[in-house]
C-alpha cells in the first residue's frame, strides 16, 4: 500500500461513516501547546525535541502524519473516556446509557498498542468498554528496518505483532510503502471491502509471550514486594508536587470515581471519570481517614500498581515505557531513572 | 451483556434506631426472586445506590437466607444522611454481594479444631459480624465456643444490645468495654486491649477483628503474646471503594483489592504491606 492508497483508505473509512482519528498536524487546541514549569526552567531542563503531534479528527486525508513521534497524548481515552454516563437518573430511577459511535484510529504506535491490551484485560467484563471497543478500529502503525531478510520478518511478526491488538497494522521500511497486516477478521472485511487484498493475516496470540517471562519485570516486581527502596519513595515524595499530570498522559493509568451529578431537580447522571491516585482523598474513608498519608506512600501506590499489580494480575508490565509522564513532570521525575533506582536497590 | 454497576431496587420495610446516629434497615427486594437467589456470606458487603447521592458498600448483618437485607449505618456523609431522612416504603438501589467473607468452618475455609472464635471489635466493626453470630451453629458448628470483646464510646453506643442476651444462651460470652466512665455502667472501663487481662481465653480459638485501625495494631499484639499463630488473624479492612468489583484502584492494598480479595485478609497476608493499617 502506498501513500495515496492510504489516504484513499482513509478516504473510504469516512465515508463509510467511521469517524476518523489519528496523530496529525492539526493540534486539538493552540492552549496545548507544552509549557515549561519554573523547577525545569530553573534546572535548566528545557526540551529541544521537535514540536509535539496530537491526535486529532482526520478532515482530510492528507491531515494524517505518520512518522516516529510519539502523539503527546495516548489514544487512551478513545478506550477510556475522561468522563462517560453510566446512567441518567430521574428520581430514583436509573437508565442505561447506550455508546455507539464508530471510531477509527490510524497510526496507533507500538507502545499505545500495548496499553490496548491492558484496557482488554482491566475492562473485560466492563459493559461500557465493550460495547465502545466494539465499534473501534484500529490501524496500528510502526517503521520498521528494511524487511529484506524473511528472518527477520518472521521474527517481527512472531515477537512483536502477534502480541498487539490491531484490526490492521501498517509496516513501513520506506517513506511511501506499507506492509499491510491484518489482526482481526473485522480488519480483513473492511481491507476487502474497500478494495485491497494484499495483506497478510496475522493471529493474535495474547498480550503474553509465553516462552520467555520477562526478567526485569520478575526483578522490579520482587524489589518492590520486599520493600529494599524505602528511601527512594521518601526522596520523591519531598519532590513530587502530586498534580496528577503523570496519571493523566499516562496510557495505562485507569484509576477512576464514579460519581453522580445534577443536571435538574431530582435527574442527574450517574458519571465515571478518571481519577488519581496522587490525590489527597483518593483513600478516604467516611472520617476522614486517609489511607495513603503522605505524597511518598502515594507515589508508591502507583508505582506498585504498574510493576506489581498489573504483572500480577496479567502478567505483563503496567508500563509501556512511553515515558511521557517524565515529560510533563514539573519537578523532573523520570520513571526510568527511578526504575534504574530500584533496580540497582 | 451483564451491567457490572446495575443495582437491584429494594423497598425500606423496617427502620430502628441502634443508637443515637445509627439506623438498621430491613431491604426487601422488588424482584423478589432476586432476593431469595441472593447468597450473602457473613463478612461480604453491598454497594448502595441512592441516585443524586452515589454509592457507598455496606456489610449486610442479618441472618442469611430470608431474602431480606438488614444494614446498619452511621449518619455521616451525603448519602447516609439522605438514608437515615427515608422512610419505610422509600427505595434504594443494592449490588453485589462483593468479597470473601469471613473463613468458616462451613466452607472449609477453618478447621473444625479451630472452630471456637474470638471476635474483637469496636464501634461500628461489630455490624459484619452479626450475621456469623446470628447463624453460629450454620458456619461454625455447634460445638463451638463464641467470645465477643466489644469496645464502644458508650452503653448508649452500643450496638444489637438487646440481643446479648439470646447470644449468651448459644455459648457466645459477650464481654463489653466502655472508653469513658458512664452513670450506671458496672462493666470495664478502658480499650478492648484492657479485656485481655481480665477474661479467661478459649483454648482453639480463630480471632475475628473489625474496627477503626487504631484498634488492629494494639489488638495484634495482645493476639501475638497470647500464641495466636499470624494466620490465625482475621481482620476485615475498610477502604474506599467506588466499583466495588476491583477495577477503579482505591482499596487496593499491596497486591490485593479489599472489594475483591478481601475484605478480610490474615493477618499473615497483610503483615509486610505498609499502610494496611
Amino acid at each position: 500500500m502506498n501513500q495515496a492508497q492510504l489516504e484513499s483508505f482513509v478516504g473510504y473509512l469516512k465515508k463509510e461513516n467511521w469517524a476518523v482519528f489519528g496523530p496529525s498536524k492539526l493540534a486539538t487546541g493552540k492552549s496545548e501547546s507544552v509549557e515549561i514549569s519554573p523547577y525545569l526552567a530553573a534546572h535548566g531542563k528545557v526540551s529541544k525535541e521537535q514540536p509535539p503531534v496530537f491526535i486529532g479528527h482526520l478532515d482530510q486525508p492528507g491531515d494524517l502524519i505518520l512518522d516516529q513521534r510519539l502523539p503527546f497524548y495516548s489514544f487512551k481515552k478513545f478506550f477510556f473516556p475522561e468522563k462517560e454516563t453510566l446512567f441518567d437518573y430521574r428520581n430514583n430511577l436509573l437508565a442505561e446509557q447506550d455508546h455507539r459511535h464508530k471510531v477509527a484510529l490510524v497510526g496507533v504506535n507500538l507502545l499505545d498498542l500495548k496499553a490496548i491490551n491492558l484496557y482488554d484485560q482491566v475492562f473485560e467484563k466492563d459493559k461500557y468498554y465493550q460495547a465502545r471497543r466494539r465499534n473501534i478500529f484500529i490501524i496500528g502503525h510502526a517503521i520498521v528496518p528494511e524487511i529484506e531478510d524473511n528472518i527477520f520478518e518472521y521474527k517481527y511478526e512472531e515477537e512483536v505483532l502477534e502480541h498487539l491488538p490491531f484490526d490492521v497494522f501498517l509496516a513501513t521500511s520506506t517513506a511511501n510503502n506499507f506492509k499491510v497486516f491484518t489482526g482481526s477478521i473485522k480488519g480483513q472485511r473492511v481491507l476487502e471491502a474497500f478494495g485491497h487484498a494484499d495483506y497478510e493475516h496475522i493471529q493474535y496470540s495474547g498480550a503474553v509471550k509465553e516462552k520467555d517471562k520477562d526478567k526485569r519485570m520478575e526483578e522490579i516486581e520482587k524489589s518492590l514486594v520486599n520493600r529494599h527502596n524505602q528511601k527512594t519513595w521518601y526522596e520523591l515524595g519531598k519532590r513530587c508536587l502530586e498534580c496528577g499530570k503523570c496519571t493523566l498522559i499516562c496510557p495505562t493509568c485507569f484509576c477512576f470515581r464514579i460519581d453522580d451529578i445534577p443536571t435538574a431537580k431530582n435527574c442527574g447522571q450517574r458519571q465515571r471519570c478518571w481519577d488519581s491516585c496522587f490525590f489527597r482523598e483518593f483513600s478516604e474513608v467516611a472520617g476522614g481517614h486517609k489511607f495513603l498519608k503522605s505524597p511518598a506512600e502515594r507515589i508508591h501506590f502507583w508505582y506498585y500498581h504498574k510493576f506489581v499489580r498489573i504483572p500480577e494480575e496479567f502478567d505483563f508490565i503496567g508500563c509501556v515505557g512511553c515515558r511521557r509522564c517524565a515529560k510533563v513532570c514539573p519537578v523532573d521525575i523520570d520513571i526510568f531513572e527511578v526504575l534504574k533506582e530500584i533496580e540497582n536497590s | 451483556m451483564h451491567n457490572s454497576y446495575h443495582s437491584e431496587s429494594a423497598k425500606i420495610t423496617a427502620i430502628s434506631w441502634q443508637t443515637n446516629n445509627v439506623k438498621l434497615f430491613r431491604f426487601e427486594f422488588e424482584r423478589k426472586v432476586f432476593g431469595h437467589s441472593l447468597k450473602i456470606k457473613p463478612g461480604q458487603f453491598m454497594e448502595l445506590s441512592l441516585p443524586g447521592f452515589g454509592e457507598a458498600p455496606f456489610a449486610p448483618c442479618n441472618a442469611t437466607g430470608s431474602g431480606c437485607i438488614e444494614l446498619c449505618i452511621r449518619s455521616t456523609g451525603r448519602l447516609t444522611e439522605k438514608l437515615h431522612a427515608m422512610k419505610i416504603g422509600d427505595k434504594v438501589g443494592l449490588r453485589g454481594p462483593y468479597g470473601n467473607g469471613w473463613p468458616v468452618v462451613a466452607d472449609n475455609k477453618l478447621p473444625l479444631a479451630k472452630q471456637n472464635l474470638l471476635i474483637i471489635v469496636g464501634g461500628l466493626g461489630f455490624v459484619p459480624l452479626r450475621t456469623l453470630i446470628l447463624g453460629k451453629e450454620k458456619f461454625l458448628g455447634k460445638e463451638s465456643k463464641v467470645q465477643i470483646f466489644y469496645g464502644a464510646r458508650s452503653p448508649d453506643d452500643m450496638l444489637f444490645r438487646h440481643e446479648y442476651g439470646t447470644w449468651k444462651k448459644q455459648n457466645i460470652e459477650v464481654v463489653l468495654t466502655i472508653d469513658k466512665e458512664s452513670t450506671n455502667w458496672r462493666g470495664n472501663i478502658g480499650l478492648v486491649t484492657s479485656l485481655f487481662d481480665k477474661v479467661v481465653l478459649n483454648e482453639n480459638s480463630t480471632a475475628f477483628l473489625c474496627g477503626p485501625p487504631v484498634m488492629y495494631r494494639s489488638v495484634l499484639e495482645k493476639l501475638l503474646e497470647r500464641k495466636f499463630e499470624e494466620d490465625e488473624i482475621f481482620l476485615s479492612l475498610e477502604r474506599r471503594m467506588h466499583c466495588g468489583i476491583g477495577v477503579c484502584q482505591h482499596c487496593a492494598v499491596g497486591p490485593y483489592y479489599t472489594c475483591k480479595h478481601g475484605p478480610i485478609f490474615s493477618w499473615t497476608q497483610l503483615k509486610n504491606i505498609p499502610s494496611a493499617i
